[in-house]
């Protein structure tokens, strides 16, 4: 925290007065800008996959992975943005994240016959270390700290 | 798991511990965290070196090629990646984008290693 604040006015300067304060790009913004470009980079390339080869194996799990990529690629880019619309994008993208992960992530517990087939969501991230639980968390976190509304 | 795969699984914990250490410890990327990925890199270069070589020796890849190769360039653009976001903000928190770079490194070998076996 210290870094950061120690760092506002030099970048204040530098921007334009038009919303300095209002990006989420950088500090711990950072890090997790970093850990959403890596899951919609994998995300978008395991859901190309399953579907250019295997689609008819299960067509509903593949495209919630695709959706799952999807939402994960706005969240990246969303996030790196500047201002409040991108900042309301980003809100959207986590929610619905937060509520992907949970839902699939139920779904795939109690009812395995429909959700057989693996995607980022299921049995709430598992396969790739629960950080697809944690990050829309740790997002939604993130963002209610730089709302665009508090004045710094 | 073969050598390749126990190569990255070291250097990628220790490019990760010293870059995670250097966050905690409030230090802006140094010559330490930056080598220390670069060092990763270096790791995967001889990861696809040596796949190079075994192809054209005539070892099959047992699962999809392509598949294989992509995980390869994709994670040899993460380091650069990360090193050149950490020189456009010098602060403790891009030690902790630096130390994402191993464990992903890790992650994505461990996946290179089970596709090509």
């Amino acid at each position: 925290m210290k870094n950061q604040n120690s760092e506002a006015p030099a970048k204040g300067a530098a921007a334009s007065a038009t919303g300095a304060k209002n990006t989420r790009n950088t500090g711990p913004g950072r890090l997790l800008i970093a850990v959403y470009a890596v899951f919609a980079i994998s995300a978008t390339a395991r859901a190309g996959y399953q579907i250019l080869t295997k689609f008819s194996e299960a067509p509903l799990a593949y495209l919630l992975s695709a959706f799952a990529a999807l939402v994960y690629v706005v969240a990246t880019v969303s996030l790196a943005k500047p201002g409040s619309t991108w900042f309301k994008v980003s809100v959207a993208a986590v929610l619905v994240e937060l509520v992907g992960v949970l839902v699939v992530g139920a779904l795939s517990v109690f009812d395995s016959v429909q959700f057989p087939h693996e995607t980022v969501w299921s049995l709430f991230g598992r396969g790739y270390g629960f950080i697809p639980l944690l990050l829309p968390i740790l997002g939604l976190v993130w963002l209610y700290r730089r709302r665009p509304s508090l004045k710094a | 798991m073969d050598a390749y795969f126990y190569i990255i699984l070291v250097v990628g914990l220790i490019s990760t511990g010293t870059c995670l250490l250097a966050g905690i410890l409030k230090k802006a990327p140094n010559d330490v965290t930056i080598l220390s990925v670069a060092a990763v890199e270096v790791a995967l270069l001889v990861y696809l070196v040596g796949s190079i070589v075994r192809v054209i020796a005539g070892e099959p890849i047992a699962g999809e090629a392509w598949e294989f190769w992509g995980y390869l360039a994709t994670a040899m653009l993460l380091p650069p990646a990360a090193v050149y976001w950490s020189i456009l903000e010098r602060t403790r928190w891009s030690n902790f984008v630096l130390a994402a770079v191993g464990v992903t490194a890790l992650v994505m070998a461990a996946r290179m290693n089970q596709i090509w076996y």
